[in-house]
């Protein structure tokens, strides 16, 4: 490189700048860390609630952090970073179940035989646990989308009525009702299979 | 009616079942080391990241199918708010500048100053006007003096014919010297017989 192109060089990127710069991308690294140490583990519990898969799952959690990493720079303007993150990443996952539709679908009990908690329980108990919750997720499925939705969601401990809300973009009166509606359909969904058996 | 608030009712003992295993899958434990996996994704495209940045800036990104041959300084960088700022303000200008020219050059149209009446179209089935015209009622000007014609003499009360009286009535009988309507045309030579 010959001299003037060095000063050329030099004036076009001040050393200052370029220091800043990195000691914000250190910054804006550091946060994401923490992001991802704090709130992994609600991603993926709301991720596989929906898909229902582990793996499934695992990649929709990490869909949602590389789509943080790309927009980081509006990281500072988020005011509650945890319904952020879940709507982003239940955006995923309906995207992701919405192009499963057209694929077989996965063995919901077995899958669910191999992620329950099977502490005191036999073989044939777990079994039985399993196919008992396969069954309810599948009159889960029955449900119209915007009350299976609700219904998923406050399912969530740490979700509140007004967060579910934020995170479906509706209105806190709409949950409710919505909610309502989930649960009244699901009673009767599950009075009509208890009467065919 | 329900006296009891905290006891279920039908609907609800049913849907306890599905509140149960609903919760039941919420509540699962992430798999292990699902933190340390997305980290490594992440950390793999932020230094998937910097690379390109750097490449862009010095002007590498050839790789992309894009050539650039002068790096901008941060200052004046295309993606930068002011230098955009600037060129929105740029391109108002010569938009008000040509509009304003454009409007300078054009000739504000006169007005007319007679209020043209249109053509009063005759109403289908009516009356029409016949090609009449209007003409506009003039106030009578002044009376303008009649040329004397040198040889005529001029008139006097002599020379007027004297108008003559009708006896107001006239006995039956008494001739007044004048024909009288039946016997003129016997007394007349060159009356054809």
């Amino acid at each position: 490189m010959s001299t003037s192109q060095a000063i050329v060089a030099g004036w076009m990127e001040s050393p200052t700048s370029a220091v800043n710069d990195e000691a914000r991308r250190c910054a804006e690294d550091e946060a994401l860390a923490a992001l991802v140490d704090q709130y992994a583990g609600t991603l993926y519990r709301v991720a596989f609630s929906v898909l229902r898969n582990q793996s499934d799952a695992e990649d929709a959690v990490q869909e949602t952090f590389v789509r943080v990493l790309r927009h980081r720079d509006s990281l500072g303007e988020v005011r509650d970073h945890r319904v952020w993150l879940i709507r982003i990443v239940w955006n995923i996952v309906l995207d992701r179940k919405r192009r499963a539709k057209t694929r077989p679908e996965t063995d919901d009990v077995s899958e669910l035989a191999r992620v329950l908690p099977c502490t005191g329980l036999s073989a044939e108990e777990l079994a039985a646990a399993a196919q008992h919750h396969a069954h309810v997720l599948s009159c889960v499925d029955q449900l119209p989308g915007k009350e299976r939705q609700v219904l998923v969601l406050s399912a969530f401990e740490e979700l509140t009525s007004v967060e579910i809300a934020s995170v479906l973009g509706i209105t806190e009166s709409s949950v409710r009702s919505r909610l309502f509606r989930a649960r009244n359909l699901m009673a009767g969904l599950l009075e009509h299979q208890r009467s065919l058996r | 009616m329900n006296s009891n608030p905290h006891k279920p009712t039908t609907s609800e003992s049913a849907y306890s079942p599905a509140d149960e295993t609903l919760r039941l899958v919420a509540s699962l434990p992430a798999p292990d080391g699902l933190e340390d996996r997305v980290n490594a994704v992440l950390s793999a495209g932020q230094n998937r990241d910097r690379v390109l940045g750097r490449d862009r800036v010095l002007g590498r990104d050839r790789v992309l199918g894009r050539s650039r041959v002068l790096a901008w300084p941060r200052a004046i960088r295309p993606e930068s708010g002011w230098m955009r700022t600037a060129a929105a303000a740029a391109i108002v200008f010569v938009v008000a500048g040509g509009g304003w020219g454009v409007y300078m050059r054009v000739e504000q149209s006169q007005t007319p100053k007679v209020i043209v009446m249109p053509a009063r179209m005759p109403a289908p089935g009516g009356f029409s006007g016949a090609g009449a015209m209007r003409t506009p009622l003039t106030l009578p000007g002044p009376a303008a003096p009649q040329p004397v014609k040198a040889n005529e003499p001029a008139k006097t009360d002599a020379a007027r014919p004297k108008t003559v009286k009708k006896p107001l009535s006239r006995p039956k009988g008494i001739s007044s010297g004048q024909p009288s309507g039946t016997g003129e045309s016997s007394t007349r030579p060159d009356a054809p017989r």
